[in-house]
């Protein structure tokens, strides 16, 4: 980089691969990482990489990574001059970003102001307003919820909206709080229900209705803003692929969009930014139809998952852009460049989130000990995980364990690369969303970039694809058990790895194997 | 084939290969056409590992095998010793009642609440703890009707795959 370190120390107030990215992002700047940790992460990636790191209490996340005076009090006792989030957890809580620009800290992202404004949805639709951006058509206050005598109005304003509608949590995120209503006799129970739910999860049970965009592809813009007030914009991500509202795979830039499309899709997202007095980094989501009619969704006041695969494409440093501008410093040149050239990319990049889920029963979560671990390699693929073999995927927290991204020079090599990296991956230990993904990097409609958050839904049978290959797996077990003789010696340590084309390997391995290998107690 | 201590293996009956998670029978296979059975293509190529627990039965081996991504866990046991085994059993099991029913931990995580008590008589798919992993609430319900004989777990307490919950009489 070549100039001062916009800071000596900072904390990273997140845990899993999003600590470990934050922490190699420190220290490309030249700045110290200190990393927190609960009891159930430490022996973790993200503690193992940090230059020093405090630990912050029990597993639960309301008892370590929630808690905001721990969390604060750690950064002063390293002599942190800063604090940055990640994603999840406190990174959207106002009250959080307040504590530490109290405690005489810098918060690396909007200010707490901003945030407060922003996280409410309600609040970020009438930003957008006053923006002259059209957001996707609802309501513009809380509905009530409880009383009984506000359900007729409330009944004819989703009639004014049109079935069916969604329910929303204004506090909301993750897809929490959120409930599709396709008739006016559901609406008071949705309403109820979302309402409970968003106050259990954001302690708000503010709900409000928006019309349903369907089938709708969910592009979102990149965001960085400086201290003068300047915000560009450094380019869109398309993240159709989700399954309950939480994304699968990404990608940059979003097929199918002129330059044209692109510039007035970068140019409302600034808009709504700059109204807002953004600073640091923030996504604009919107909702495209299929009509072409793009509307404005809400804003993230945070660094996204996804930012890598715009990291790719840009060619600019996110994070560590967001540490020069939590230091007061102006946009970078590279990141003016980046915005310059935000309308007219020149490569493609695709990230799909490895996830500890069963994607044959549902996307349940599936935690667990890994018990092999190889990630693809190579030209153009990018790994950022916070795991590795033999760690255990704890049962209490976000189940992303890996973000595989790919870069080639268009959309199509993109792809072919993502099937070459995804077919080297291989994990055992626990199930993952690989067979999901490999399948999309297979799928014609994907390939056709025939993307809709409809899609899982539509086109994944994950029951039928894990049944397709039962067979195959069953054959593999009994021919690498057949000379599996009674325990005998085997003292060589290659015998714990697993046997490629199941040749018969040393099954005595197999019965120590049983006896240390355990689930820890 | 010669097995890893250079002897020639006397020849193998079938194998018995059964998902361990829900016990149901996924294949009898003939262990001398089992490797060119199947000629995945790349990518799909199976990975196969000792399971991570000992299988509860002798003479059972625990494997774990992953094809394109999809994990299973089995036991693969010698064909014919099943066939006995579970005449063995057909015929003890003829002879009396229900015994002991284990609910174990489908699941790691931590334990909710816990709907029943020692005594409390359940009637199967009722409801009777909650297991919380990964922010969500995963319900535990009885498998058949039956008393509470003992509950092994309490609210707050962390429990692994595999360990017993509840036992119903």
């Amino acid at each position: 980089m070549g100039e001062r370190p916009p800071f000596d120390r900072v904390l990273i107030a997140n845990r899993g691969e999003i600590a470990v990215r934050i922490i190699r992002a420190c220290h490309e700047a030249g700045m110290a990482a200190v990393a927190v940790y609960s009891d159930a992460d430490a022996e973790a990636r993200h503690v193992r990489l940090a230059d020093e790191a405090v630990r912050i209490g029990p597993a639960a996340p309301a008892d370590s990574y929630l808690r905001i005076d721990a969390i604060v009090e750690a950064a002063l006792s390293t002599r942190s001059a800063a604090i940055h989030p990640g994603y999840g957890f406190l990174s959207e809580r106002a009250a959080f970003a307040r504590a530490v620009e109290d405690a005489g800290l810098v918060f690396v992202g909007p200010p707490s102001g901003v945030i407060d404004a922003l996280g409410d949805k309600l609040h970020a639709r009438r930003v957008a307003l006053s923006a002259g951006v059209d957001a996707v058509p609802g309501t513009h206050d809380p509905a009530p919820v409880d009383r009984a005598d506000a359900v007729d109005g409330i009944v004819a304003e989703a009639e004014r909206i049109g079935f069916p509608v969604m329910v929303k949590a204004a506090a909301g995120g993750g897809g929490r709080g959120m409930r599709l209503v396709a008739t006016a006799a559901e609406l008071p129970a949705a309403l109820a229900a979302g309402s409970a739910e968003a106050r259990a999860a954001f302690g708000d049970g503010s709900v409000y209705l928006e019309r349903v965009i369907r089938p709708a592809r969910h592009i979102e813009v990149q965001l960085l803003g400086d201290a003068s007030g300047r915000v560009v914009a450094i380019g869109e991500r398309d993240c159709s692929l989700q399954r309950r509202h939480q994304k699968l795979v990404e990608e940059a830039p979003a097929p199918g969009l002129s330059a044209d499309d692109r510039r007035d899709l970068h140019e409302r997202a600034v808009r709504v930014a700059t109204a807002a007095g953004l600073r640091n980094a923030a996504t604009a989501e919107f909702l495209r139809g299929p009509d072409g009619a793009t509307w404005f969704l809400e804003v993230n006041t945070r660094l996204q998952v996804e930012h890598g695969v715009t990291e790719l494409v840009a060619g600019l440093d996110i994070v560590i852009e967001q540490f020069r501008l939590a230091a007061g410093r102006p946009l970078s040149e590279a990141a003016l460049a980046a915005a310059e050239r935000a309308a007219t990319p020149s490569s493609h990049a695709i990230e799909v989130r490895l996830a500890a889920e069963d994607p044959s029963r549902d996307f349940a979560p599936s935690p667990g000990r890994i018990r092999h671990w190889v990630m693809p390699e190579g030209p153009g693929v990018r790994v950022d995980t916070g795991v590795g073999d033999g760690d255990r995927v704890p049962p209490d927290y976000d189940n992303l364990v890996a973000k595989i991204m790919v870069h080639a020079g268009d959309r199509p090599a993109a792809i072919d690369r993502l099937r070459r990296a995804l077919d080297e991956t291989e994990i055992a230990g626990i199930q993952t969303t690989l067979p999901f993904h490999r399948s999309v990097a297979r799928h014609p409609g994907f390939a056709a970039a025939e993307l809709s958050t409809d899609w899982v839904a539509e086109t994944w049978d994950g029951p039928a694809a894990r049944a397709a290959v039962v067979q195959i797996a069953a054959a593999a077990a009994a021919g690498a058990a057949v000379a599996a003789p009674a325990a005998s010696d085997a003292r060589d340590p290659s015998r714990d790895r697993p046997a490629a084309v199941a040749p018969v390997s040393g099954w005595a391995a197999a019965a120590r194997a049983d006896a240390v290998d355990r689930w820890p107690r | 084939m010669p097995s890893i201590d250079g002897h020639d293996e006397p020849p193998v009956s079938r194998r018995r290969v059964t998902d361990r998670a829900t016990g149901d029978h996924v294949a009898d296979v003939d262990p001398a056409g089992a490797s060119s059975a199947a000629t995945p293509g790349p990518g799909s190529r199976p990975l196969v590992l000792p399971a991570s627990t000992r299988p509860s039965v002798r003479g059972r081996i625990g494997v774990e095998v992953v094809v394109d991504g999809w994990r299973f866990e089995f036991d693969v046991e010698d064909a014919d010793l099943s066939d006995l085994r579970a005449r063995a059993t057909a015929a003890r099991e003829a002879g009396r009642h229900h015994g002991p029913t284990d609910v174990r931990a489908i699941i790691p995580g931590r334990v909710v609440s816990v709907a029943v008590a020692v005594g409390d008589d359940v009637e199967a798919g009722q409801r009777l703890l909650s297991v919380e992993a990964m922010k969500m609430e995963n319900e535990l319900r009885a498998p058949r009707a039956g008393t509470v004989e003992r509950v092994a777990v309490g609210p707050g307490q962390t429990v692994e795959l595999g360990d017993s919950l509840i036992v119903l009489r």
